[in-house]
């Protein structure tokens, strides 16, 4: 039968021409992807900083030093625990939403629309409101848990040790929560109405049916979301600098930010070049694995 | 002249070799019909002459001009697709006119060409529409509308009557053949509707597993087919094949069917068949040439059964009675009030005149 | 309780949940654009106003009067640039990989990880050939990579649409007399009209709400507003005026032209997984 998909043997006319299609896209992505890692291997080899030019060849030192930098592992424990706790966080919320409108409610539409706005906000700009929000003395957050407890409230939201970590995560869930809310509420939409009638005429309950039916149904979405906020947060970086910059100290510097601050204000150009090389790979093996399993293109 | 010259076509997919050497001659102005099964080839081998698909191995020729390397816009041939492919944002005008267009036809003789077409189609209150204001007939005639005014050397049709319902495809293939009456072009026609072919073509050529099974007049294939396949895939209901063995019977040949009843075959037939004696075979019969006995019949090559009918399905003017030789079932067809009800024991006449016997092993008809 | 009584109780219990919700994800935007109306006053009034006694532009004035809101065009001229050029070239080559399966999944999954990488590990590499090249500050470098940055996306998401076409469209034309070239343009594009206006926006939206790309590579001469945004964080006192003013400059296009898109929100923004 006729061949559904692609034209499988192009002849040689075609040949060129599906190569002169893609040979722009490619040259920029080579330029900008492929280039720049070719350099970062050469300078991390080096011993390039901001008042020494040394390029001789230092061999394995910058890699060496990565092992050793407390400072480089802490960060990336700070950029799990925000993974950690915002990914599952953002996931319930969003789904927890996603039933809240999956069935008829009046003015459902304006609701969702309205719901969007968050996603659609910079995150550098998400930050400064949310810095504007915790601002211990003419923000309303504080003024609100005065209401609350009765009493006046200072808290130093963006300063205080045990504070940073929930301002940030709040300003974090309260962007992203409706990404998930829309991609799910659009994977229960697309449930098949008739299991769920089937199941309820064989007696399942609410939680059997949830999690035999419609978890599965909408497992393929959910996954996909995973996987793009989970990379989305591995490099944290907007909301963080807007709000404590990785601060008290560097309690709350992620990945990003720490190889901002040794490659931009500190110039240690070898040993960022052996820092971005590290988190280069690593994300790509974590990528590939995460492709292979997650059917993106269906 | 030949109008498409095929020769030693081959056609891979990877590892599937979809066209096996393919070799046919179109005369110019022949409605030809392509049929076969799914996966036979047919679509493949249209699409290889359009130029969608490159050949392999082998040679094209359109017009005596090898086109193996011509792109499907230099073959100078018309198109209609399955699913209509009409374009959606285009009125039905501008969806006829794109061809013209694309080869820079006066606006003028566009108007007059689509005005012509329109008539000969019955669309010309549809010409200021859109595709998704028109039911499927409709669609179907402004697809074919858009091939008819290019005046190509070569139409080709790959399978566009699938998507209607019954009714319309009839009134379809009438139509279609009309046209290619009126037009007197060179018309090849993919379809895996056996009906279809029947009712259309000038010659048929049925392909089975990438291969020309049999090639020739729709009535030659159905009542001289070469295959045990060409016989079953031709007719409705089709053949009845039975098990048998050729053996001696009065003086001549007989088949002995699985119950042991011999049926004696016309004397006509011996000389071809007498090799075969008390071998197996496979007889094939089709269900119109089995009927109910009627006592002054005694045309020369009738053979009498005795049946028990088993299952009756009326259809009106003909009623369809299965019964069984052995654990094979067989369909008669047989008239409306022949037989008034199931299980009840009749005398047939099969007509040995039409039957035929089949070698098991190749498969071909001797 | 009749079982019409429950549902009605049940549909009013979810309307509050709705409206606390909105109230929750809405209010800090809320509060953005007050402030960004307020006066020195009412800003740093303990407790804070809620609602500004006047809806008075002069913060607005002020960016425009200094010349800061210039970085809302410089963001426009980059976004959109990049924009177009991504949208180009990246549909170009997402009808080759759909069509013609070029490189087959390996270069299609290459491409859409080339998306994943951390900016920040692309772009200290950049910006020291930037410096090397010039390039730091310049529009052309910013358009350059954000082109790059937006390609994958581009090309994933076109990949998708041209795969919904169905093909005998694109046949017909070639057997109708078309070039290749020619049926890109007159079936192709228009075909995925849709879908190229969706990407085309949300490209331009990721392009516009970038921060650290621009953080990175530019100075002064072509500062985007995100960056402008933080130039107003000082150590003890905040420019909350203009911090607020210049982030609803640059937020409310985009609440305006996606309003509209609402339709292609979430394929567009689950890169394509969803078809919504």
């Amino acid at each position: 039968m006729a061949a559904e998909g692609a034209i499988r043997s192009p002849r040689a006319g075609d040949r060129n021409f599906r190569f002169t299609l893609i040979a722009p896209s490619i040259f920029v992505l080579l330029l900008i992807g492929i280039f720049p890692l070719i350099y970062l291997l050469l300078v991390s080899f080096q011993g390039i900083t901001m008042i020494d030019n040394d390029t001789s060849f230092h061999g394995l030192a910058n890699y060496r030093r990565l092992f050793d930098d407390a400072r480089l592992w802490e960060s990336l424990l700070h950029t799990l625990i925000f993974t950690a706790i915002a990914l599952p966080l953002e996931l319930l919320l969003g789904l927890l939403m996603a039933q809240l409108f999956i069935d008829h409610l009046p003015g459902r539409q304006v609701f969702v629309a309205l719901l969007v706005l968050p996603v659609l906000v910079a995150p550098i700009v998400s930050g400064a409101t949310w810095s504007l929000m915790f601002d211990n003395r003419f923000g309303p957050i504080n003024q609100i848990f005065g209401w609350i407890t009765g009493e006046e409230m200072t808290l130093l939201w963006t300063i205080s040790p045990e504070l940073v970590y929930p301002a940030i995560l709040t300003a974090e869930v309260w962007q992203w929560t409706p990404f998930m809310f829309l991609l799910l509420l659009a994977a229960l939409s697309a449930v098949d109405k008739s299991q769920l009638e089937a199941a309820s005429i064989d007696g399942a309950g609410y939680w059997r049916t949830f999690f035999r039916i419609v978890l599965p149904a909408i497992w393929p979405v959910m996954a996909v979301a995973i996987l793009i906020r989970g990379l989305d947060l591995f490099r944290l970086f907007d909301v963080v600098w807007a709000l404590t910059k990785g601060g008290p100290g560097t309690m709350t510097e992620t990945v990003s930010i720490f190889t901002y601050v040794r490659g931009f204000q500190q110039f240690e150009i070898s040993y960022t070049s052996a820092v971005a090389l590290l988190i280069i790979v690593l994300l790509s093996v974590a990528i590939l694995t995460a492709l292979r399993r997650v059917e993106l293109s269906r | 002249m030949a109008d498409l010259k095929i020769t030693g076509l081959h056609k891979y997919y990877g590892a599937v070799h979809a066209v096996r050497g393919i070799d046919l001659e179109i005369p110019a102005g022949e409605f030809t019909v392509l049929v076969g099964q799914s996966g036979c080839g047919k679509s493949t081998l249209l699409r290889t002459i359009a130029g969608l698909e490159d050949a392999d191995e082998g040679t094209i020729e359109i017009g005596n001009e090898v086109v193996n390397d011509l792109a499907p816009r230099e073959r100078d041939i018309a198109m209609v697709f399955q699913n209509y492919a009409l374009y959606p944002y285009m009125t039905v005008y501008d969806n006829i006119a794109f061809g013209l267009r694309a080869r820079k036809t006066p606006k003028q003789d566009i108007a007059g060409k689509i005005a012509r077409a329109a008539e000969m189609l019955g669309i010309g209150h549809l010409l200021q529409r859109y595709p998704r204001q028109l039911s499927g007939g409709q669609l179907q005639r402004v697809a074919i509308g858009r091939a008819i005014v290019r005046n190509a050397r070569l139409y080709l049709f790959d399978e566009p009557l699938s998507n209607l319902d019954a009714q319309l495809r009839d009134e379809m293939r009438g139509e279609i053949k009309r046209l290619h009456q009126e037009l007197g072009k060179t018309m090849i026609y993919v379809t895996h509707d056996q009906i279809e072919a029947m009712t259309m073509a000038d010659r048929i050529v049925l392909l089975r597993d990438g291969r020309i099974e049999q090639a020739g007049a729709p009535l030659e294939l159905f009542e001289q087919p070469v295959t045990r396949y060409v016989a079953g895939f031709l007719g409705s209901p089709s053949m009845n094949f039975l098990d048998a063995t050729l053996v001696a019977a009065d003086g001549g040949l007989g088949v002995r069917l699985a119950d042991g009843t011999v049926l004696p075959l016309p004397p006509a037939r011996h000389a071809a068949l007498a090799g075969y004696r008390d071998r197996p075979v496979t007889f094939g019969v089709r269900p119109d040439h089995i009927g109910r006995a009627s006592p002054g019949d005694t045309r020369p090559g009738l053979a009498r059964y005795s049946a028990v009918i088993e299952l009756l399905q009326p259809t009106g003017s003909r009623t369809y009675g299965t019964f069984r030789v052995g654990s094979a079932e067989v369909v008669a067809e047989l008239k409306a009030h022949d037989v008034s009800q199931v299980n009840e024991r009749v005398e047939l006449v099969i007509d040995m005149n039409r039957a035929i016997v089949i070698d098991p092993d190749s498969e071909k008809v001797l | 309780m009749s079982l019409r009584r429950r549902r009605a109780v049940k549909l009013a219990l979810r309307y509050v949940a709705a409206v606390a919700l909105t109230v929750f994800f809405l209010f800090p935007i809320y509060w953005l654009f007050m402030i960004s109306f307020k006066t020195a006053d009412e800003i740093y009034a303990y407790p804070p106003v809620w609602w500004p006694s006047s809806l008075q532009l002069d913060n607005y004035l002020v960016l425009f009067r200094d010349g800061d809101a210039k970085t809302v065009w410089n963001s426009l001229v980059v976004a959109g640039t990049s924009t177009v050029i991504a949208m180009f070239i990246g549909t170009i080559c997402a009808y080759s990989l759909a069509r013609f399966r070029t490189g087959g999944e390996h270069l299609a999954n290459w491409i859409i990880s080339q998306r994943m990488i951390p900016p920040i590990a692309v772009v200290f590499p950049i910006f020291l050939l930037y410096v090397w090249f010039g390039l730091v500050d310049t529009y052309i470098g910013l358009i350059l990579l954000y082109t790059a940055f937006n390609l994958p996306y581009v090309i994933w998401m076109m990949r998708g649409y041209i795969l919904d076409i169905p093909q005998a469209l694109e046949e017909a034309a070639l057997v109708d007399g078309y070039t290749r070239w020619q049926v890109l343009w007159k079936v192709v594009f228009p075909m995925c009209r849709a879908g190229l206006f969706a990407t085309a926006i949300f490209t331009f939206v990721f392009a516009w709400n970038d921060f650290i790309f621009a953080l990175v590579l530019t100075r002064t001469e072509v500062t985007t507003y995100t960056v402008q945004v933080t130039h107003y964080f000082g150590g003890q006192s905040n420019f909350w005026a203009k911090i607020a003013a210049m982030s609803v400059l640059g937020t409310l296009p985009i609440f305006i032209v996606v309003g509209f898109m609402q339709r292609y929100l979430v394929r567009g923004i689950s890169l394509g997984a969803v078809k919504g």
